[in-house]
Order: structure tokens, then C-alpha cells, then sequence
């Protein structure tokens, strides 16, 4: 992001008055490589076709947010690799991260991972580092830390299944895998901060929470996100596109202050759930509408959006979630154009 | 406030206002014709597959069996009406895939023991499924709760877990004498996967015997008919309604 795009970011936040919601996205490996005209593989293992790839989005766009913006990542497979996971490629599919964990008593053997030298987090931070002065040299700062979150983890270490039934069948053992990833994350944030000064942000993206009970969200989740949210930084970010009714309402007092979650909810109900304490960053559904729709249904669906909406402050218009594979480019500029003509 | 589990809550709001015959409907077939004096209480194994609660679940089914229950009933009465339950729950957001899980898992243990019964008594399945996430997609938490759904709907399922290639579904197909073959995927790349089992079918010679029903995130009715699936399971509750219709359950 740039700095106007950083400080309008800002002003949402704070629920300042637009003269149009701002349009934005989060961007990564499953559209943005194909978009681009690459494969997933050749944009995570060469560092040009990575920096071209999102110079050409940021170009093709240039008026909408790209969250977090040249994002390091390997998919999945970046926060596991740390732990031990074997980390499996395809050309052009999503990484997978085979578990680490044959069973829950595995727990006992786990150690938290060392961010400056564990799995892929040496190459994620390196190859930020190298192309740091060309994307500051397009007028962009790297602006956010950015980890998948503590449940997410857990899934592919032991696998969803085995993970989210051990959640009642050993909540002991669960409660101190939660813990290592936790303290793991806290060190591993802390780090991309030291790395990079321009780090005003946290991105946290985790979907599992939204598969648990509120109950088990205020045991197995919310103290967790809580700690990590505690970081002195000004704009935290967390995504889950799974149906988060349940966790909605404390992820405020998580310390979120932008939520990206899945067009299931409407931003209204979100609003309520949340107390309208937190920016909201969606929601018309990403792969019917963004990505299989036409440029008419994707103008139809922002503007039914933001009619139903009588206050338009502490909203970046996007979809609910991330950037679907194989949105086009005439669609996503629809989205942009209503949003700035809404105003 | 009540903290204990939605399904447990859900349960005991649900006490006493619903009737047996509302328990029956739920079924395509009834398995109690003739049972008489073995028409037993399974209210307790019920309950203890809404509470997730294994060792329970097995006592309550050795306690049924031992007074004189057949095991078809116990399936139609009992595992049958209490997954049904889980997944309306779940549907309507009052338990989680915990919960949902958990349940599954008091199933599986349940019919470990059924099913040697079952084959003696002759009883059969409202049909055979074979199941599997397709080549490319290791991803299974929606097979194995569909898995669960169906086996509690009175279904005979085979999970070929995951990754599995087109070949294999045939295979099991053939081997199990199924009826219907289910495919699950998590991955928008994995979807041709899903595609290229349809058109082996179709090459084998078999699609005309096997009904298929496709389900995962990134599958719409419109991908399940434009590859040629008989059906497109929308959750893993309406995958056992789904599957029913297409064989005519």
C-alpha cells in the first residue's frame, strides 16, 4: 500500500467520513499468480515473477487496497513448514502441509519453532528483504506482519479432523499445542516488525475459528488472538471467512479492528455482532459473483450492498474473503467503479 | 446462561415435545414391522450421539441389544434420528463441527458392532456409497462428516479416504457393488479431478449404474450438472436426503 492508501486505511478504521467506501482486496497465491499469467509454483519460487506479478496488480488497480500488499507466502505450508511439516507442491496447485502430529499426545515432542531459521520463514523474510528497494521504489511499503492464526496451524499439523475432535477428547493436550503455536506466532510477528520498520499492522487469517462454538471459541481461540492482537501496532487485521456469528462478538475485545469474513453474514448483522467496533472489509461472494459472475452482476451486488447500508464509514468494499481464483479483470474493476461511484 | 453443548442444550429443550411418530418420519424405510415386544427405548443412545458421549453410546447399544432389539431398529430408532438431529443443529449454526464430529465418532464406534449383526440378520442397507476426496485434494473434514451423515441415514458407505484417482472409485465400485459414488473437494484446482471421475465412469462402461453426488467448497449445482453428477449435496445433512432420492430410498 502507499502511504495515501495507508492513511485512508487509517481513517476507515477510525470511522472517519468518505466521500466513497474505499475498494480493496486480499491478494495472494491462489488468484494472483494465474491472474498474472504465471504458475503457483513459478510465483513462489522466483522472486521476480513474484515482485512482477504484484507490481502488475497494483498497476492494473491502482485504486484499490491490496492487503496486505506483496505478501511473502507459501500458502499453507509457511507457518507448518516451521514446525516440521512436510510442505507438498504441485505446478500450478495450492501447497499442501502433511501433518506433523500423529496424534494428540504428540503434543508432548512439539517445540516452538525459531522464525529466524526454521522452514520457509528464512526465505519469506529474505526475499522481502531483496525486493524491498524496488517496491518502495513503486511509491509501497511492506505495512503488515502476516500469519496464519493459531487454529489454522493446529488443522494442518494434526489434520482438521483429528484436530477439532481433539478439541473435546484431549482439551489438555490441545490447549498446549495452542499455546506453542501462540508463543511460536508472537516471535514470529515480532520478528517480520524487526525486519521491517514500515510494519504498521498484523494480518491474522484463520478460518477454523469460525467451526467452533462460542464456548470453545472463548477456551481454544479468543485468548490466543488476544495475545497476538496485543502488539503495539495500529491496524489489526484479521480474516475468517467461515460463518463466525459465534466468535463475532468478542473479536473486538480480541483487539481486531478490520475484519474480512464471508458474504454469509450481511454488514449489517456484523455491525451488530461486533458493535460496530470493528472496520469491516467485504462482502459480495467472492466465487459466484466476483469470480463467475459479469461485470453487471458484480455492479449489482455492491450497489444492493451499499443501498441496504445507511451508514457507509468503517467499510472497504471487497468480497468475503480472499481474491477467488480466476476473478477477471473487468470484473474486479466493476467492483472498484461502483464503490467510488456510490458516493 | 447455559454453557453447556448446543446439541445437549437443544436436546433437553426438545424433551418431551417431540413425538415418537416425529422420530419415524425422519426415515425412508421402517425396520420395526414385525419386531413386536423388541421395540425398545433409545432415548438414552440417542441422547448420548447428540452429547458426543462414545462409551455411552456403546452401553446403551449393548443394553438394547441384550434386551432383545434388532440391530436394523436400532440403526432406523436410534443412530438414525439422532444424526438427523446433529445436522439440523447444525445447520441452524446451534452446534459446530466439533459437536458434529464428535457424534460421527460415537456412529463409527456404534456400528463396529452393528454391522457383523446386520450381515447375520440379513438386514440391508438403504444403500451402498463409496466415498473418496478426488485425486489432488487431501483435504477431508467434509467426506468424513458426509460420511457419518450418510451411515447414520441407514447407508452402507465406504471411504477410500483421500487422493484418491478415478481408478480406485471404479474399482470400489465394483468390488462393493455400490450404488452411489460421492466425491468431495476442498480446492478449486482439484475440481477437473472431480470431472475426470465422471468421464471414467462414462469410459468404463458404468455410468449408467452408479448414480454420482459431488460435494465441497468450491462445487455449485451448476459445476455438478455441467460435469454430468446426478446430484449436488449442498451440506453434509441434505447429502442424505440427496442420496435417498437418488436411489429411491
Amino acid at each position: 500500500m502507499d502511504d495515501l492508501q495507508w492513511s485512508t486505511l487509517i481513517s476507515v478504521i477510525h470511522g472517519e467520513r468518505l466521500a466513497a467506501p474505499p475498494a480493496g482486496f486480499i491478494i495472494d497465491s491462489p488468484w494472483l499468480p494465474n491472474w498474472a499469467g504465471h504458475t503457483i509454483l513459478d510465483y513462489f519460487t522466483d522472486e521476480r515473477i513474484f515482485l512482477e506479478d504484484n507490481l502488475k496488480a497494483i498497476r492494473a488497480f491502482p485504486q484499490a487496497f491490496f492487503l496486505p500488499g506483496f505478501w511473502s507466502e507459501y500458502g499453507m505450508c509457511t507457518e507448518p513448514s516451521a514446525f516440521g511439516s512436510v510442505s507438498t507442491w504441485e505446478e500450478n496447485e495450492f501447497p499442501f502441509a502433511q501433518k506433523a502430529l500423529q496424534s494428540a499426545a504428540d503434543v508432548e515432542y512439539l517445540r516452538k519453532p525459531d522464525p529466524r531459521r526454521d522452514g520457509l520463514l528464512p526465505f519469506v523474510i529474505k526475499r522481502l528483504k531483496r525486493l524491498q528497494p524496488e517496491i518502495e521504489k513503486a511509491g509501497h511499503k511492506i505495512r503488515f506482519a502476516v500469519a496464519r492464526g493459531p487454529l489454522n496451524i493446529a488443522t494442518f499439523l494434526m489434520g482438521a479432523t483429528e484436530f477439532l475432535t481433539a478439541l473435546k477428547t484431549d482439551p489438555e493436550y490441545m490447549h498446549r499445542l495452542l499455546t506453542i503455536i501462540t508463543d511460536f506466532l508472537v516471535d514470529w510477528i515480532q520478528w517480520q516488525r524487526q525486519c521491517f520498520t514500515s510494519i504498521d499492522g498484523i494480518l491474522l487469517l484463520d478460518d477454523i475459528v469460525g467451526f467452533v462454538s462460542r464456548q470453545d471459541f472463548e477456551v481454544f481461540g479468543f485468548p490466543h488472538l488476544k495475545r497476538i492482537f496485543s502488539a503495539d501496532v495500529t491496524v489489526k487485521f484479521f480474516h475468517n471467512d467461515a460463518p463466525c456469528k459465534a466468535c463475532a462478538p468478542l473479536l473486538p475485545e480480541a483487539g481486531v479492528n478490520l475484519l474480512n469474513f464471508g458474504f454469509q453474514h450481511t454488514i449489517a448483522d456484523m455491525r451488530v455482532w461486533t458493535g460496530n467496533r470493528v472496520a469491516l472489509m467485504g462482502n459480495i461472494p467472492p466465487r459466484d459473483v466476483l469470480a463467475a459472475g459479469t461485470p453487471a452482476d458484480v455492479k449489482r451486488s455492491v450497489t444492493g450492498m451499499l443501498n441496504a447500508l445507511e451508514d457507509r464509514s468503517r467499510l472497504i468494499v471487497s468480497c468475503g474473503g480472499g481474491m477467488p481464483p480466476g476473478a477477471p479483470t473487468e470484473n474486479i474493476r466493476a467492483l472498484i467503479k461502483a464503490s467510488a461511484q456510490s458516493g | 446462561m447455559d454453557h453447556s453443548d448446543p446439541p445437549a442444550r437443544a436436546l433437553r429443550s426438545r424433551k418431551g415435545s417431540r413425538k415418537q411418530s416425529g422420530v419415524i418420519s425422519l426415515f425412508s424405510r421402517d425396520f420395526t414391522t414385525g419386531l413386536g415386544e423388541h421395540m425398545q427405548d433409545l432415548t438414552g443412545l440417542r441422547e448420548s450421539i447428540l452429547t458426543g458421549n462414545s462409551s455411552k453410546a456403546l452401553e446403551e447399544t449393548q443394553k438394547a441389544l441384550s434386551n432383545g432389539a434388532n440391530p436394523a431398529y436400532i440403526v432406523s430408532r436410534g443412530i438414525g434420528p439422532a444424526m438427523a438431529e446433529v445436522g439440523k443443529l447444525f445447520e441452524a449454526g446451534e452446534c459446530f463441527v466439533p459437536e458434529l464430529l464428535m457424534a460421527a465418532k460415537c456412529t463409527k464406534e456404534v456400528f463396529r458392532i452393528l454391522r457383523p449383526l446386520l450381515a447375520q440378520t440379513g438386514a440391508k442397507p438403504n444403500g451402498r456409497v463409496v466415498m473418496g476426496t478426488v485425486h489432488g485434494d487431501l483435504h477431508d473434514i467434509g467426506k468424513n462428516l458426509v460420511a457419518a451423515m450418510l451411515e447414520g441415514g441407514g447407508f452402507e458407505v465406504t471411504d477410500l479416504g483421500v487422493d484418491v484417482p478415478a481408478e480406485r472409485f471404479i474399482a470400489a465400485v465394483r468390488d462393493r457393488q455400490a450404488h452411489i459414488v460421492g466425491l468431495s473437494a476442498l480446492l478449486t484446482a482439484t475440481l477437473p479431478a472431480m470431472k475426470a471421475v465422471v468421464e471414467a465412469f462414462r469410459a468404463s462402461g458404468m455410468r449408467d449404474s452408479i448414480k454420482i453426488m459431488v460435494g465441497g467448497a468450491p462445487v455449485t449445482q451448476e459445476y455438478a450438472t455441467a460435469i454430468g453428477a446426478n446430484g449436488y449435496g449442498e451440506s453434509a445433512a441434505a447429502s442424505v436426503d440427496l442420496a435417498r432420492r437418488l436411489i429411491g430410498a
